[in-house]
């Protein structure tokens, strides 16, 4: 059975006259316990709504229609009770866009106890989550510090140790590092790439940096409220029309192998990261001088 | 006589051994620029990039005099602007400050209104306002049926793009933007910096943006000031920058992907005689080097 599982899915927003907005339209996905996803799309695609639907974050189910099953709880159905909510709480965690806003303590290894104490989670197992959690994020040495003080890409790792306390399953990233500077996104996605190849949690990230996308086991492209693409970042990025026609470009270095391939330049592929591409150039070269 | 890096014959700023120190005698003090002198060409778009803490943004706030240096000195066409600090005001329509997230700044009940907001508090006629209010909106690709929408019911893409049109609906002499792509998708990062470059090409008005982005920086700016350690590492033009690619991965900034390639691939023994970074360069670059036509879509 697979972890998340999609049938049919729409949802709407409703507008201040009380028109009903189509966010997603008809969405089929399944994710499997373990996979690395990434879910793409322009600003207004849907892709977060998408997101706080699979952990009942959004405010209003009126427009919902169709099934998510978390771990075979439909979290559409009528019938969910209060017990269902809280092991969907314990089984998905989100990590959402703006730093500033999911830190509640006023220390940090408080901050990161807030969700586990709140599942009722007892010490001295609590003690050790929380150190655990911390360790995992390398902010161990920040424990007593106070969140306010350090960098974007540290808050957000704080507010990563803080889910993972909770020993989620699932990781739902929503734009976590759009606010970060260079160093603060590479930070938090070495975490999340070490949170799924090493303690095996699923990884659901929502971004619009096609490098991170070039990392993950799965594309996923939303244009629309419709999934547009889905397959391995080579599979995907091999459709460069369609991913600019949704308002995402291809990473650099992956347009230019594909526009050399479209002038009659043979290559051999993938062509996800720079170093891929300069292989493949490399060897282009070396085969041209050999002739 | 300081050593103005990237010197000009007229700047359209200059700052000379400019130093600020934040929190002075306390526990916390920081000193986040330390002797800079420098020079902001006239009519250029000049992108000043650095880390987090590089003291960018610090330096971004004097050119408007939001804050006065510690030390040193900030030229605007050659005059001190804290010549007359009372008359610090009026630097502020000379030189406008477009903040981070400057969507959260908009107030009025349309979007026409919340640009022309800036013009009014100018004092210019309602016909002056109405035109440079059409023209900050053309700019940024605001199409003219918003302007009669509230700005809270737009993307927020489109939100950015009525704050920047208000500032630049003031035309002050020095448009300054702090990271105005930030949060954006793809599309949305593209619209914003065409619509800046246009602005800098069609009025002639000098133009500095902020952005961690080297990509942007790359593509879209004729000057570049890359900031390290409270210090101006290296200005200049956009090839003499980029000319130094290792220097930059040095101080641990992001380089231009197409870069990095041309990087990788001079160690294969592949080398070009220019420095590459956008995909329009290096494709011409590599279509030359395996001999095929040149052309297409860049």
């Amino acid at each position: 059975m697979p972890l998340i599982d999609i049938k049919n899915l729409s949802y709407a927003y409703r507008e201040e006259n009380g028109e009903p907005i189509p966010v997603l339209k008809n969405i089929h996905l399944s994710v499997e316990e373990g996979e690395y996803v990434v879910i793409l799309g322009h600003n207004g695609s849907g892709k977060s709504t998408l997101a706080k639907l699979m952990n009942m974050v959004v405010d209003d189910y009126e427009f919902a229609q169709g099934e998510i099953f978390v771990d075979g709880i439909n979290v559409l159905s009528e019938e969910i009770t209060d017990e269902d909510v809280l092991t969907l709480r314990k089984i998905v965690g989100m990590v959402f866009q703006n730093p500033d806003n999911q830190l509640v303590a006023t220390i940090v290894e408080e901050d990161v106890a807030f969700g586990p104490e709140n599942l009722g989670v007892p010490n001295p197992e609590l003690r050790e989550r929380v150190d655990r959690a911390l360790a995992t994020v390398g902010m161990s040495e920040y424990a007593h510090h106070e969140p306010h003080r350090l960098s974007g890409g540290q808050k957000q790792r704080v507010a990563i140790a803080g889910i993972i306390a909770m020993m989620p399953r699932v990781m739902i990233f929503d734009e976590s590092t759009a606010m970060l500077d260079p160093i603060g996104r590479r930070e938090v996605i070495d975490t999340l790439e070490m949170l799924n190849r090493e303690k095996g949690i699923t990884v659901l990230s929502i971004t619009h940096y096609m490098d991170e996308a070039a990392r993950a086991d799965r594309v996923i492209v939303l244009d629309d409220g419709k999934i547009l693409l889905d397959g391995t970042p080579a599979e995907v990025f091999a459709h460069g029309d369609t991913l600019r026609a949704a308002g995402l470009e291809l990473p650099q270095c992956t347009a230019l192998c594909y526009e050399l391939m479209a002038a009659g330049l043979e290559l051999e592929g993938p062509f996800n990261t720079p170093e891929q591409c300069a292989k493949a150039l490399a060897k282009a070269w070396r085969e041209k001088v050999v002739d | 006589m300081a050593d103005i890096i990237h010197p000009a014959d007229n700047p359209k700023i200059r700052l000379l051994n400019v130093s600020y120190i934040y929190s002075k005698g306390t526990p916390f003090e920081m000193k986040a620029l330390d002797t800079v002198s420098l020079d902001i060409h006239a009519g250029k778009l000049t992108g000043i990039i650095g880390h987090t803490g590089s003291g960018k943004s610090t330096m971004v706030q004097l050119f408007n005099g939001l804050t006065s240096p510690t030390l040193g000195k900030v030229l605007l066409d050659g005059e001190d602007i804290w010549a007359k600090p009372k008359e610090i005001g009026k630097i502020r329509f000379r030189v406008g400050l477009v903040m981070q997230y400057p969507e959260y700044q908009l107030f009025e009940e349309t979007v026409a209104s919340d640009i022309a907001f800036g013009p009014k508090n100018m004092g210019l006629s309602k016909e002056e306002i109405d035109e440079r209010v059409a023209e900050a909106a053309s700019f940024v690709g605001l199409s003219p049926e918003l302007m009669d929408q509230s700005p809270f019911d737009l993307s927020g893409g489109q939100k950015r793009r009525v704050a920047i049109a208000g500032i630049m609906a003031m035309r002050p002499e020095v448009l300054v933007l702090d990271e105005p792509a930030a949060g954006l998708d793809p599309q949305g990062r593209r619209a914003i910096f065409s619509g800046i470059k246009a602005y800098n090409r069609l009025t002639g008005c000098t133009v500095i943006i902020v952005s961690h982005s080297m990509e942007d920086m790359a593509e879209f700016c004729d000057d570049v000031v890359v900031m390290a350690h409270s210090k101006v590492l290296m200005a200049g033009s956009r090839d003499e920058i980029f000319a130094h690619a290792d220097k930059l991965e040095s101080v641990g900034l992001d380089i231009p992907q197409i870069t990095r390639l041309s990087l990788m691939l001079a160690k294969e023994g592949i080398s070009f005689p220019e420095s590459l970074y956008t995909v329009g360069y290096a494709s011409d670059a590599f279509k030359a080097l395996f001999g095929l036509e040149k052309g297409g879509n860049a």
